[in-house]
């Protein structure tokens, strides 16, 4: 071939193989990734959640959907890390613990203030804490192991505890004890909680009850840089239907808690990221043992035998969860993975029916809420599994408010609930699952183990991580051969969302940090 | 009597009505169960702090006690404190009003536009095709739950076919409003015109067989002049009555539409303040609510009277 032809040749194969290349490189990337890493300062979002915040006093609401917001107002000394079973420093550097474990010196990080301008000291610190605990209504319970907070100087603050308590710090770290300005910035309390001051990234800009909540860029906020965005408004949206066309016509930005059956729908979605972050979630079958035959163990045990979980997971979650093996999810620290928690075995189901005061089986009601549908149809599959070894179940409906104080008040057979966690620590749930004095009758259900409830009250106290560690998993392992509760699956924390947001990142507790979120 | 003396003899009367409704539905509402302390709590429902709460809010006070400091507010035109927010419920409902008027009356607007050129249609075209299309084809607003319809009229025309409108939302300003609220209201319209159109459709083919269209037409009239003048006006008198019904109805019954377009209105008030037993919201609306129809229905006969002379107040 002659030299001219060659070249052209050899042109036109590099020009083919490099536009094979690019398109190769476009087809595979996703939209997210097509952005640089570096974030860009600027814009404005939008997030659609399905109910409305309640109250912004960080101390005394119990609604995630209140809590999460005040998260970005209020910071604690101590915040939880990604994976949510450490701790890491916020607005304090460091601490101390002395020898006995009951007193505890933090250093304060330089250089903080509060949204007003007015600069963070030790001062504000005891005060919020002092007034986080005194909320005997609300979260103070938590606290409860500190006997007083000395500020010695601006920059330091000193706790001192009436007993060694190994979850301190996570306790320290709750939404709840998030620094304000002492005395409230010179308001009245309930003035001050309607738009809260704190250090967080964002500061109060305006709200419409029932409708949209918005805030702002601090300005004074201590990383340098962050956060990226001008404001967040959160609206309530309670049609899921409706939240997702908002984002899909891109009326909105985030759409939480889009319902399982969407889930690939929307991860096909152009310009849609749909991510699904590991959570603290666990759900269970709760069963109360007043009622005679669920006071029997081995019934328990044939009813957590016979719950499919798979089949419940598949069918109910389309696939997105986990069998749950313990009344702890992995996301919790001294998670253990071989707590022994009963799985599907119609076999073994009958054999321990078979050992129980009920060998026949009996009958019994299923608590589900009208118009919960995965609760529906999950007492579908319950209901057709237990049949095989003899108990007969019957759906009681009920609204989900009644369903929900029902349980409370311990008035069901069977019911439906689940827990996330607001700690990064076992205590908070395991003495509420366990510990017939720890506020929940062990989670409603009445389970006594003098036994476990020891082995929590040993773990409380315990500092050395392995010997709890070891403490934590006794408790998983006999509370699962209990079958105290019907462990049913952990499932994630669903959200979707513009892909031209990037750092949007939800913790295992559920809350999210928005100081690191960016538009494109 | 005049006009104005009937009104006011209307509204004295509505009065009784009102209280009744409220004490009908402050212990319904008291006696159901559900506890707002422990739905409020969640799961840190501790008994004492359900109690703490029950006794921060005056719930463990007996009924009758309860509902005598709720009158007592009332008297002073206090509607309470919600228990979910902790802001005044009165000033809750006000705020939220305005959005589920909008809505009403933006829909019965719609619905009119709907039915009366439809009806027009039908009824000169007796028993032809145009008749047998406008008979039918708007039964589709009937059968599909407004839920439905809703979400489709958002996919067609909020997602797609130029994103004309927004997806849900009550917008800013008059033009925000009449721009976001019109699927909303769309939805609304197709819920009640079918029946304006059929109670419209058998008036008119009832007037227009009458001695005075005859009459008229024979004169030379102009087919439009008879219809719009003659026609119509007396047709309208029982449709007014069938529309002012179903604008009753409306009250409260916008809540699937509220909730479907994210209309910040009274009706998802209600149903989330039922759900999470907040008492003083729920009374607050269903006074609101009880003032409305009573409202709606006294201008409809005011209405009714307007168009028809023969109507006399006794």
């Amino acid at each position: 071939m002659p030299r001219r032809r060659r070249a052209l040749a050899f042109l036109a194969t590099v020009i083919v193989l490099a536009a094979g290349g690019t398109a190769a490189a476009f087809a595979t990337m996703s939209p997210s990734s097509t952005s640089a890493a570096t974030p860009k300062r600027g814009g404005s979002i939008t997030i659609a959640r399905i109910e409305d915040s309640q109250s912004f006093d960080k101390t005394n609401v119990f609604q995630n959907e209140s809590i999460w917001l005040a998260e970005q107002i209020n910071e604690p000394l101590y915040l939880a890390a990604n994976d949510g079973k450490t701790m890491r420093p916020w607005l304090a550097t460091s601490y101390t613990k002395s020898k006995d474990g009951k007193t505890y010196t933090f250093k304060l990080r330089p250089g903080v203030k509060f949204s007003n301008g007015k600069a963070m000291t030790a001062t504000d610190v005891k005060f919020s804490i002092d007034d986080a605990r005194a909320q005997d209504k609300g979260w103070g319970y938590l606290d409860a192991a500190i006997k007083s907070i000395d500020a010695p100087n601006p920059s330091t603050v000193v706790f001192h505890l009436k007993y060694p308590w190994a979850p301190f710090l996570a306790d320290i770290g709750l939404f709840s004890n998030g620094i304000i300005p002492a005395n409230f910035a010179g308001q009245k309390r309930g003035e001050f909680y309607k738009h809260p001051i704190g250090t967080g990234p964002f500061m109060w800009d305006k709200r419409t009850v029932g409708q949209s909540v918005t805030f702002k860029r601090n300005p004074y906020y201590w990383q340098k840089g962050k956060p990226y965005l001008d404001s967040v408004t959160w609206t309530y949206v309670s049609d899921q239907n409706t939240r997702e066309l908002q984002l899909r016509g891109g009326q909105i930005q985030v759409d939480e808690f889009p319902p399982f059956n969407s889930i690939d729908k929307l991860s096909n979605t152009n310009g849609i990221t749909m991510k699904l972050f590991p959570s603290t979630r666990t759900d269970y079958l709760d069963i109360n043992h007043a009622y005679p035959p669920l006071a029997d163990r081995h019934v328990r045990r044939a009813i957590a035998y016979a719950i499919d979980r798979q089949a419940i997971i598949k069918s109910v979650l389309f696939g997105h969860g986990q069998p749950a093996n313990s009344f702890m999810p992995p996301q919790v620290p001294y998670y253990d993975k071989n707590a022994g928690g009963l799985q599907y075995d119609l076999d073994k189901a009958k054999a321990e029916l078979a050992k129980s005061k009920w060998p026949k089986g009996f009958k019994v009601t299923l608590q589900v809420g009208a118009g919960e549908q995965v609760e529906n149809a999950m007492g579908q599959i319950m209901q057709q599994a237990f049949k095989k070894i003899g108990i007969d179940v019957t759906f009681k409906t009920v609204d989900t408010s009644t369903a929900f104080n029902n349980v409370q008040a311990r008035k069901y057979q069977l019911a439906f609930s689940y827990w996330t966690m607001d700690i990064a620590d076992p205590d908070e749930l395991v003495t509420f699952s366990v510990d017939p004095a720890g506020g929940a009758q062990s989670f409603y259900t009445g389970y006594k183990n003098p036994k476990v409830i020891s082995l929590s009250h040993q773990a409380q106290k315990e500092t050395n991580k392995a010997k709890r560690a070891q403490l934590y998993s006794q408790i998983q392992r006999i509370a699962a051969a209990d079958a105290f509760q019907g462990f049913l699956y952990y499932s994630p924390f669903r959200w979707a969302f513009t892909s031209k947001l990037h750092g949007f990142f939800v913790q295992p507790l559920g809350n999210y940090h928005l100081e690191d979120a960016w538009l494109e | 009597m005049s006009l104005w003396g009937y009104v006011l003899r209307r509204l004295l009367q509505a009065v009784p009505v009102v209280l009744g409704v409220t004490v009908l539905v402050f212990f319904l509402i008291h006696l159901i169960p559900g506890d707002p302390a422990r739905t409020i709590l969640g799961n840190q429902a501790t008994e004492q702090r359900v109690q703490l709460l029950r006794h921060e809010w005056g719930l463990d006070r007996p009924l009758p006690v309860q509902y005598g400091k709720f009158m007592d507010r009332l008297a002073h035109g206090d509607l309470g404190s919600s228990l979910f927010y902790g802001v005044n419920a009165g000033q809750l409902v006000l705020d939220r009003l305005p959005v589920t008027l909008w809505l009403i009356a933006y829909g019965a607007i719609l619905s009119v536009l709907i039915a009366v050129p439809l009806s027009l249609l039908a009824a000169t075209h007796h028993d032809r095709v145009h008749d047998h299309a406008v008979r039918v084809v708007p039964l589709v607003g009937l059968g599909f739950p407004a839920f439905w319809l809703g979400i489709m009229l958002l996919l067609v025309f909020a997602l797609n076919l130029g994103r004309a409108f927004p997806v849900g939302g009550y917008g800013e300003g008059f033009f925000g409003h009449l721009h976001s609220m019109f699927l909303p209201a769309l939805t609304v319209a197709l819920a009640i015109s079918p029946i304006l159109i059929r109670s419209l459709r058998a008036a008119l083919l009832e007037v227009l067989e009458s001695d005075y269209v005859t009459t008229a037409r024979s004169k030379g009239l102009p087919e439009r002049r008879v219809l719009m003048k003659h026609a119509l006006r007396n047709a309208a008198i029982s449709t007014v009555s069938v529309l002012g019904v179903n604008i009753g109805f409306l009250i409260g019954g916008t809540l699937v539409i509220e909730q479907v377009y994210a209309v910040p209105g009274v009706g998802q008030l209600m149903i989330n303040a039922i759900f999470q037993r907040d008492f003083p919201v729920v009374q607050a609306v269903t006074l609101v609510f009880s003032l409305l129809v009573v409202l709606v229905y006294l201008l409809t006969d005011v209405a009714h009277a307007l168009l028809d002379p023969r109507v006399r107040f006794d």
